[in-house]
């Protein structure tokens, strides 16, 4: 993808997240706003269950980057490696004719 | 089965991760393969086996993000995505979501909205699903007869020009400007169409209170005149986007288990690269005809649901939740053994 393409997607990302757009979702969330608040016990937890509960409790905004972060990074690595196996398996993909 | 039960935090419950890995591969494969993203499979999956409902939306669009950027991806590097249209879509689709959520508002003032939904997205599904499948019984002596004349390339409409009939005539429609997508043989269209299309998907998102693959990916298809490889992975832009702005805000309102939604992805991110290579392998007829079996399934589904809403009995609700996996894993399993052997002929052809 060119920078110019890539820049082009970002902002759109951005108009995205920013936009008051998709409040369905949103307001199937805020339903259960009441609930929203409650913190997770962390007395059980340990390592990396403690510190997820940690940032859930303390710092919302961190744990909402954090999960999407995450969660694109994951994607994106396992894509590469799942691709890698098709590969070898023989099943690589290029551009295709697109025939009905 | 009980040592792969693991404790997840902020749900706060116990939770096979096996089962999260199946049930990731699975809506993995369908939204390589079909260009959608599956929530309506893994959020009645996970509020089955125990996670709160506003848990398993948020952890599923999380999941969603995250396997879709391996789909959009592999679609890039086989020629499958409109980047100029999924842009388009991604607009203008806002604003038919705002309208149709404001719809749903002003419903629920008037009553039971929950009711009225249910019985439009039946309408939908088993509309969509029925017209698929006529469009495709027929075209499918055609597709025979130009197969026996040995030609590659065979007509999707009775105009020659490749276009499913609604979207030839809506392709005449002729006010200005003008918009042309090269990259799905569009070589011009009146922007107006376009944007009309989208505000409709938009509307029904809004509306169903779905992320909208499943009905973005015909609308390009019957509407606009997409190939059906190319509505899979433009459809798949759409639903990135909803995806990623979907797990932030869930995540940023405390409705994201991340661990569950880590270990759903691990098993989506190998199944979307299953099913976006199994693209390749199948013909566009194809798609659209386990599309449509499987649409007409979902809507089943949601009959089954409304019987329980209507009786209050929970085991329909229940059956409903498994009719949807039932169709869904049966789908994975049709999807992966005709990449097996369209493969395995393809690899005989070249030898």
């Amino acid at each position: 993808m060119s920078a110019k393409k890539a820049i082009g997607l970002l902002f759109f990302c951005l108009l995205f997240v920013s936009t008051p757009g998709n409040s369905f979702a949103r307001d199937a969330a805020e339903k259960e706003s009441t609930a929203l608040n409650q913190k997770v016990q962390t007395s059980r937890l340990s390592g990396i269950n403690l510190w997820i509960a940690e940032t859930y409790n303390s710092e919302r905004t961190l744990y909402a980057i954090t999960v999407t972060i995450v969660m694109a990074a994951l994607g994106t690595s396992l894509a590469f490696l799942t691709d890698l196996v098709l590969k070898a398996l023989g099943l690589e993909v290029s551009r295709i004719s697109h025939r009905e | 089965m009980d040592i792969f039960n693991i404790y997840l935090p902020i749900a706060g419950i116990e939770f096979n991760a096996l089962l999260l890995v199946l049930i990731g591969f699975c809506v993995g494969v369908l939204g390589g393969f079909f260009g959608v993203g599956g929530g309506w499979i893994v959020t009645p999956a996970l509020n089955i086996f125990g996670f709160q409902m506003a848990f398993a939306i948020g952890t599923d669009l999380s999941n969603i993000f995250g396997q879709t950027i391996g789909a959009v991806k592999k679609h890039q590097k086989m020629g499958n995505i409109d980047w100029k249209l999924g842009l388009i879509s991604i607009a203008t689709s806002i604003v038919g979501l705002e309208i149709g959520s404001e719809v749903i508002i002003a419903l629920e003032k008037a009553g039971d909205v929950g009711m009225i939904v249910r019985w439009c997205y039946m309408l939908l599904l088993w509309g969509l699903g029925s017209y698929m499948l006529r469009d495709y019984y027929a075209m499918r002596p055609r597709e025979s007869k130009d197969e026996d004349m040995g030609r590659e390339q065979s007509s999707r409409n009775k105009s020659g020009n490749g276009r499913p009939r609604i979207s030839e005539r809506l392709h005449r429609i002729t006010i200005p400007p003008m918009i042309s997508f090269p990259s799905s043989g569009i070589e011009g269209v009146s922007i107006w169409i376009i944007l009309l299309v989208f505000l409709f998907t938009g509307f029904l998102s809004g509306f169903l209170g779905v992320g909208g693959g499943f009905i973005i990916m015909p609308a390009l298809v019957y509407l606009i005149g997409l190939p059906t490889a190319v509505a899979v992975g433009t459809s798949l832009v759409t639903v990135l986007f909803s995806g990623a702005y979907g797990c932030f805000t869930y995540a940023l309102k405390g409705r994201v288990e991340m661990i569950a939604a880590l270990i759903l992805l691990v098993g989506s991110a190998i199944g979307v690269q299953i099913g976006a290579t199994a693209v390749k392998y199948i013909r566009g007829y194809g798609i659209r005809l386990l599309f449509a079996v499987m649409i007409l399934l979902a809507g089943c589904s949601i009959a089954i649901e409304q019987v329980y809403k209507l009786t209050d009995i929970a085991v329909y609700s229940t059956t409903a939740g498994l009719v949807i996996m039932g169709t869904a894993m049966c789908m994975v399993l049709i999807i992966i053994v005709r990449l097996v052997l369209e493969s395995k002929r393809g690899k005989k052809l070249r030898l």
